[in-house]
């Protein structure tokens, strides 16, 4: 900038006052990642008591807005829910309850449905030839194809020094050139479907897909919409599924961790 | 000048409007715009009788909200947008949901489509010159961040124009609503914009409780403006955060990023979620505050606030941000109230809109907020405004807490009436989201209107790059912060 004059002390004063911002920042990380501690009223992993509904009782089925539940045995398909837990509010014989644990990742749909026998659920471990390839680093390339920006907020928030991703070598790219993986928020609508196919054909091969948010999953609460277009799923293999509305950037950790068997 | 007077969430019946032969309607219309009345909403309000329109305008001045009424013989009109460029958006949504054509309109373009019409593909503006390049971006962008497509008409670094075409996120919101049950209709406003979820909530709950007439006790009208600015703290923070970055300035990015994370996570002490799902119902809210939580909050909230000085004070004292600041993207008082400009945005440009303020709503009616505004239009404008609103809001939540009055926290509601519409309105962080619910003869909802602040802004956004360079644009962008799955539904 012409005319502007650099003084010394000015410049002694801003290196100053951002090592003071430094120190006021502390150490806000999350170093134990694995057990958070968590609000109390966070709705987590769905818990199902070994009781017996009522006969006819169907309050849950009818308050739910994503159709997650059925019925005989009392069963909540996690990848419809969107942890709203008015079915464990309404429930008379508190059967249904939503646990403060924030370990939902699996890489397997049918691990989503959660029923009274089920208290804990996890990934199976990725296979070597996945874990050589993406074990060490793993670069990812997100696509938000419907998302309502909640789950593109927790997806920022995991690059922040509160959760800091990075330090498990795991970062976001801006090309899908770049990256290793995709991870899709959103329930897929019409106008993104063929947004969201040419950036996946962009990725290099070999890649993993990784779907975010009950919307990606099943198209949750936009499920019956006429403007989601859901092919993307016919042809192509899932490799995890991030539960919640929307997921938890503790999560999105965890799954990784566990799935590539990461060290803390 | 026939129209229906009604005030913000004040429930009428829709026999009660006027509809107007088409020459008065336009009459009408034209002479309340004239008089500085603002747009809100222009539609038909009964699928049954497709050739009746209403348009809503609200006036600032009264706090009255103006409902003209019009029954027009063939579906289409002489457009309005030349001379009342805020009506663009409004004419291009009835002819693309409704099949209303606006004659003469200075570029009718798709909202949320790909297409105008059939498969023939849109024309984009274009300037017409040897010297002129074309700069196209999207739908996918370079970050974590949703789609939408710009298209940049520039000379050199220079940007003439720019063309913002969205639709990417559309998942048929309003559609849906109508028909979904009751928990679904909620989730589906939270869903609205992810970011900006108690404001939606709130309008969307606000209007279905004025609907059927449901009174709120006061206590739970607090709890729902707490978490109000508590989401307008956060999202600000985000926001300021995101500029930070965008200039390059790690360290004050890093530190808001740090204070946002102890405001959303005050909000999931309240209600479980980090962006205040699941905390909104008819007829009040699902969770109180208790001693323990009210401990958390404020301890959290008090280090936001002592902190949060020292962070704006290192950003606005850096000679770095000032020059990027300063100046860049500046929209004009006059070009913000031509297009309509609303909330924050239009604040920025020295326009005093506040709906909390104009149109009164839920514990603001008795605790009212101060009004912020700034003139200078520019990107330090928006960041600058964005800090004095943030004080603000703590204020407000720390006076709130101290005092919160008693009573239940959730009323019984009773079924909605036939033949009753509603307006409603609340200020999220953008600016005033405006839902508008119209019952038929047996009570059941059959045109559900929602408008998010970015409706209106995004033009804002072309109007700041005019002659701003194209390297100013992730920054432009980001002072506005607008929402695309708001706009997109």
């Amino acid at each position: 900038m012409q005319g502007m004059i650099y003084d010394d002390q000015r410049s002694e004063k801003v290196i100053l006052d951002a090592i003071k911002l430094r120190i006021l920042q502390g150490d806000p990380i999350v170093h134990n990642v694995k057990n958070a501690v968590f609000p109390k009223r966070f709705r987590g992993l769905p818990v199902i008591q070994d009781k017996d509904c009522p006969e006819n009782c169907r309050q849950c089925l009818e308050i739910c807005p994503n159709q997650a539940l059925s019925l005989n045995p009392l069963t909540l398909d996690l990848g419809k829910c969107s942890l709203c837990g008015q079915c464990a509010e309404i429930c008379p014989q508190s059967i249904i309850d939503f646990s403060n644990d924030y370990h939902l990742a699996v890489n397997k749909r049918e691990n989503l449905f959660i029923s009274k026998s089920i208290k804990k659920i996890a990934p199976e471990k990725a296979s070597q030839l996945i874990k050589k390839y993406f074990g060490q680093s793993l670069k990812l390339r997100q696509v938000s194809a419907g998302g309502c920006n909640g789950c593109e907020l927790e997806l920022n928030a995991l690059s922040n020094v509160n959760f800091d991703m990075g330090r498990y070598g795991v970062e976001f790219t801006a090309s899908p050139r770049h990256a290793d993986g995709i991870v899709i928020t959103g329930p897929i609508t019409r106008n993104m479907a063929k947004a969201l196919e040419i950036a996946y054909n962009a990725l290099p091969s070999p890649k993993i897909i990784i779907l975010m948010g009950v919307c990606a999953i099943s198209g949750g609460v936009f499920q019956d919409s006429k403007e989601i277009q859901r092919q993307f799923f016919e042809t192509h293999k899932i490799d995890l599924y991030m539960p919640g509305c929307p997921t938890h950037p503790l999560t999105f950790i965890n799954g990784l961790l566990d799935f590539f068997e990461k060290k803390e | 000048m026939i129209s229906l007077k009604i005030q913000n969430a004040e429930v009428f019946s829709i026999s009660q409007i006027p509809f107007l032969e088409k020459k008065e309607f336009f009459d009408s219309l034209i002479k309340e715009l004239d008089n500085g009345l603002r747009m809100i909403g222009f539609f038909p309000p009964d699928p049954a009788l497709p050739q009746r329109l209403v348009a809503i305008l609200s006036d600032s001045r009264t706090s009255f909200i103006h409902i003209i009424g019009g029954i027009l013989d063939k579906r289409e009109f002489e457009s309005l947008s030349s001379r009342f460029p805020q009506v663009f958006n409004f004419e291009c949504e009835l002819f693309e949901n409704y099949g209303f054509l606006p004659l003469n309109h200075p570029h009718l373009s798709p909202v949320r489509k790909e297409n105008l019409n059939g498969n023939q593909p849109y024309a984009f503006y274009q300037i017409q010159s040897n010297e002129i390049h074309e700069v196209a971006v999207g739908p996918i962008h370079a970050g974590v961040i949703e789609p939408g497509h710009f298209r940049f008409q520039c000379h050199g670094e220079q940007v003439h124009h720019l063309e913002i075409r969205l639709g990417y996120q559309h998942r048929g919101i309003e559609s849906l609503i109508l028909k979904a049950s009751p928990s679904k209709k909620i989730l589906l406003s939270e869903s609205i914009a992810g970011d900006t979820v108690i404001g939606h909530a709130y309008a969307h709950c606000q209007a279905v409780e004025s609907l059927s007439e449901t009174q709120i006790s006061l206590r739970a009208q607090t709890i729902r403006s707490i978490a109000e600015e508590l989401e307008r703290t956060a999202m600000h923070i985000s926001s300021l955060g995101g500029m930070s970055n965008d200039i390059g300035l790690a360290i004050a990015s890093s530190s808001y990023g740090r204070l946002r994370t102890l405001v959303i996570n005050s909000l999931a002490e309240l209600c479980g979620s980090r962006y205040g799902r699941g905390l909104f119902v008819y007829g009040g809210v699902r969770f109180d505050f208790s001693k323990e939580i009210l401990k958390t909050i404020l301890s959290n909230l008090k280090t936001v606030f002592q902190d949060i000085a020292e962070i704006h004070k290192f950003l606005f004292s850096s000679v770095g941000s000032c020059v990027r600041f300063e100046k860049t993207g500046v929209v004009s008082k006059e070009k913000a109230e031509a297009m309509g400009l609303t909330g924050q945005a239009a604040r920025s440009s020295g326009i005093g809109l506040d709906t909390r303020i104009q149109h009164p709503y839920g514990a603001y009616r008795y605790f009212p907020v101060l009004l912020n505004s700034l003139s200078s239009g520019d990107v330090f404008a928006r960041a600058f405004l964005r800090t004095l609103e943030i004080e603000e809001s703590m204020k407000f939540i720390f006076e709130q807490v101290d005092s919160l009055p008693e009573g239940r926290i959730k009323s019984e509601i009773s079924s909605l009436p036939p033949d009753c519409a509603v307006v409603s309105m609340t200020e999220g962080f953008r600016g005033e989201i405006v839902h508008s619910a119209w019952t038929d003869k047996k009570g059941a909802l059959m045109q559900y209107k929602i408008k998010d602040p970015s409706f209106n802004n995004w033009l804002g956004l072309s109007l700041a790059m005019e002659k701003t360079a194209i390297s100013d644009f992730p920054l432009c962008n980001k002072s506005f912060d607008l929402s695309y799955a708001g706009h997109d539904l």
